[in-house]
């Protein structure tokens, strides 16, 4: 079911190439209609999932991460349709696609657990979900200004000089997406940790509610990446921590969210093992 | 009828000839009308820009076309034959078009690939077909040079990049701040370069300039030039502060902008982005300045070097622009070509079709007995007859490489079956 959107994806991420390579605005319009499309098809997949389990398809691995393909590509739509600016195309496409072949290779079945029905726990998943789609943006924002920045500071008018958008507006759209991200993060982990409390009432023997607590490396990094976004969100406004530190910072704090996301949920994690 | 094309650019001609000979000042429809009027020609357009002049007629006598168009420039300018005839150039069909094409794609221009001359071509085109001096020559020809030109800019990165120090100046300015509505301009020292800047800058929307000199009249000068404010040099400091773009241009020979007086004057706005150009020989900003995260600095030499890899890049780009050009003259000529044949190609369908009538006819006594179906299966059968024979040679006579060739082929076709009709009027759509 996910290898359609998947495909789909791909031929974007082909377009999006070429579209940058030669700058050709007529393969940037295809770019985006295939990636419309491959949204479009992603939304049918994900719906046919909510119905088939009545609530959003997180509570399995592979399906979370499908989940988050999705979410990420329509907020990269929703970036790229707002600013008419299709560069970054290059960039978040092979995030996407590279996510997305997880549950083509590893498709999973949703676990039906008591313990996990509660609107609290679907709220959590979702606004994690969310906020890390936010921050990959953020995070191909900021790699995307480094090789700006580096260009002009350096006076070497390159190849990136001549494809990407302004400092400005690369900067601008950081911002706001590393804002968006942390919003959500802040609620998710707050709304987990009442989900937390309140499922320990129903089920006080559950191995993963026991194992809740900061040892467990998964909330431990999670902690560390809302500290990081935190900071930037700080540094930004009182230190004055725009631009370059900005984009360094929605890197660092990327790169330790795919750390949380895909490889401690996968080996050493042990509260989130509900799969 | 034959495309001419008589003129002077800045290949051929000084500027003091070039000004003296420019129609653009005046009434430029008025000029075409009076060379359509002309007998030996039918048609005119008059392309007037600072770097040529160029009037292109359709004629069926190019000599003395010619002669007629010198007369005319002669008397419309006043200006004597001598002085100016050594510097004409002319050119005829092909040569004409090729040419057209060249102008058109920006290839001819001072500055290569510059954008400004396809918009003038159309515009003289426009003012004379409002005027009535086309004809189905030059409307062709023109209508076709606004694809070519359209096509070398798409298909080439023959115009891109910025090819003066003041516009590449700008073109950085775009790049740090994305739109420069509302930016604030510090001008440190008045001189041509800093006020073209600035005035480049002004028309990109940015806000206040401020203007400051040693010489406090310099500034006032240059402010009334851009719509700016002259301060007094000890003011400098301050305006600093708030500055997101800084040109400096003073004649100082030690700099006039430390790091240490930037970022005191600075700290209150850090993060915000600041652009130095300075223009100044020697600098005015120590160098130490770039080093500042948020500082993009850059020196005379430095935008000097990006004009320059600017113009090989264009350069670069000539070869593959001068192909599409190429490209689109063998094409253009073989549709004029194909359109010519046209007339030759009608008349040998009408008389094949005549005998084919003719036949039908003289049977008709005995076909008169066939039912229906049968008399219109034998109307059918020759029809296809008739479309299967004149096929191959209507394709070959549109395709014929060369003129020569072609004339060599109508006269025969035309021998070989007795054609009336020579010169019907061409069609005026294109295929």
């Amino acid at each position: 079911m996910n290898t359609l959107p998947l495909l789909l994806y791909a031929a974007a991420g082909v377009a999006y190439a070429i579209h940058f390579a030669r700058r050709d605005s007529a393969v940037g319009r295809a770019a985006t209609t295939l990636l419309l499309f491959g949204a479009l098809v992603h939304t049918f997949v994900i719906g046919m999932q909510t119905m088939e389990v009545r609530h959003l398809p997180f509570a399995n691995f592979s399906r979370a991460v499908s989940s988050f393909v999705w979410l990420l590509t329509l907020s990269y739509l929703y970036l790229e349709l707002t600013t008419d600016e299709r560069s970054m195309g290059v960039f978040i496409l092979p995030v996407i696609i590279g996510l997305q072949l997880i549950p083509v290779l590893h498709p999973g079945v949703e676990r039906a657990d008591p313990v996990l029905d509660s609107p609290w726990f679907w709220v959590h998943v979702s606004s994690l979900l969310f906020a890390y789609a936010s921050f990959a943006l953020a995070g191909v924002l900021g790699v995307t200004y480094m090789l700006q920045f580096k260009e002009i500071k350096k006076k070497h008018l390159g190849y990136f000089y001549t494809r990407l958008p302004s400092l400005q507006i690369l900067d601008i759209m950081n911002s706001r997406a590393v804002t968006v991200g942390w919003v959500f993060l802040t609620f998710g982990v707050i709304v987990g940790a009442i989900w937390t409390a309140q499922a320990r009432g129903i089920a006080p023997d559950d191995p993963n509610l026991r194992a809740m607590s900061i040892d467990d490396p998964k909330i431990f990094v999670a902690l560390l990446t809302w500290g990081v976004y935190s900071f930037a969100v700080f540094a930004r406004r009182t230190l004055g921590w725009t631009g370059r530190r900005a984009a360094w910072l929605s890197s660092v704090g990327f790169a330790f969210a795919m750390v949380n996301f895909l490889a401690i949920n996968y080996f050493v994690t042990t509260s989130h093992t509900f799969y | 009828m034959h495309l001419f094309l008589l003129g002077v650019s800045h290949r051929t001609a000084p500027v003091d000839l070039r000004e003296r000979l420019d129609f653009s000042s005046r009434d430029l429809s008025a000029a075409a009308g009076a060379i359509a009027s002309r007998p030996a020609m039918t048609e005119a357009v008059v392309l007037s820009t600072c770097n040529r002049s160029e009037l292109y007629v359709a004629t069926t006598d190019p000599a003395s076309a010619r002669e007629e168009l010198v007369s005319f420039i002669s008397e419309y300018h006043h200006v004597s034959t001598p002085t100016f005839q050594p510097h004409l150039f002319a050119l005829e069909n092909s040569a004409a078009v090729a040419h057209l094409f060249r102008v058109a794609a920006g290839l001819d221009s001072l500055v290569v690939g510059e954008p400004q001359i396809l918009g003038q071509v159309k515009e003289a085109y426009q003012t004379s077909a409002t005027k009535r001096c086309v004809g189905p020559v030059l409307s062709n020809v023109f209508r076709w040079s606004f694809g070519v030109g359209k096509r070398v800019r798409t298909e080439t990165a023959l115009g891109e990049g910025a090819v003066s120090v003041s516009y590449a100046a700008v073109a950085l300015a775009r790049k740090i701040f994305g739109r420069l509505t509302g930016r604030r301009v510090v001008v440190v020292g008045a001189g041509e370069i800093s006020s073209l800047t600035a005035q480049h800058l002004r028309a990109q929307g940015v806000g206040e300039i401020v203007i400051t000199s040693r010489t406090h009249a310099h500034a006032e000068e240059l402010a009334a030039v851009v719509g700016g404010l002259a301060v007094p040099w000890d003011g400098m400091t301050n305006a600093l502060g708030s500055a997101d773009i800084v040109i400096t241009a003073t004649g100082s020979q030690r700099p006039i902008i430390t790091r240490t007086q930037l970022e005191a004057a600075q700290g209150h706005r850090r993060g915000t982005p600041l652009f130095i150009i300075d223009i100044a020989v020697p600098r005015d900003v120590d160098p130490a300045v770039g080093e500042i995260e948020q500082v993009f600095l850059y020196n005379i030499d430095d935008l000097h070097i990006i004009v320059e890899e600017n113009l090989s890049r264009r350069a670069a780009e000539v070869e593959r622009a001068e192909s599409i050009v190429n490209d689109e003259v063998t094409k253009f000529m073989a549709w004029q070509r194909s359109r010519s044949a046209v007339p030759t190609v009608v008349a040998l369908r009408q008389r094949f079709e005549s005998i084919r009538r003719s036949e039908l006819q003289r049977l008709e006594g005995k076909l008169g007995a066939l039912p229906p179906e049968a008399r219109a299966r034998v109307d059918e059968v020759t029809r296809l007859i008739v479309e299967k024979l004149l096929l191959e040679p209507t394709e070959q006579l549109k395709a014929l490489p060369d003129e020569e060739t072609q004339a060599a082929y109508t006269e025969a076709v035309n021998r070989l079956f007795r054609l009336q009709d020579e010169d019907a009027s061409e069609p005026s759509k294109r295929p």
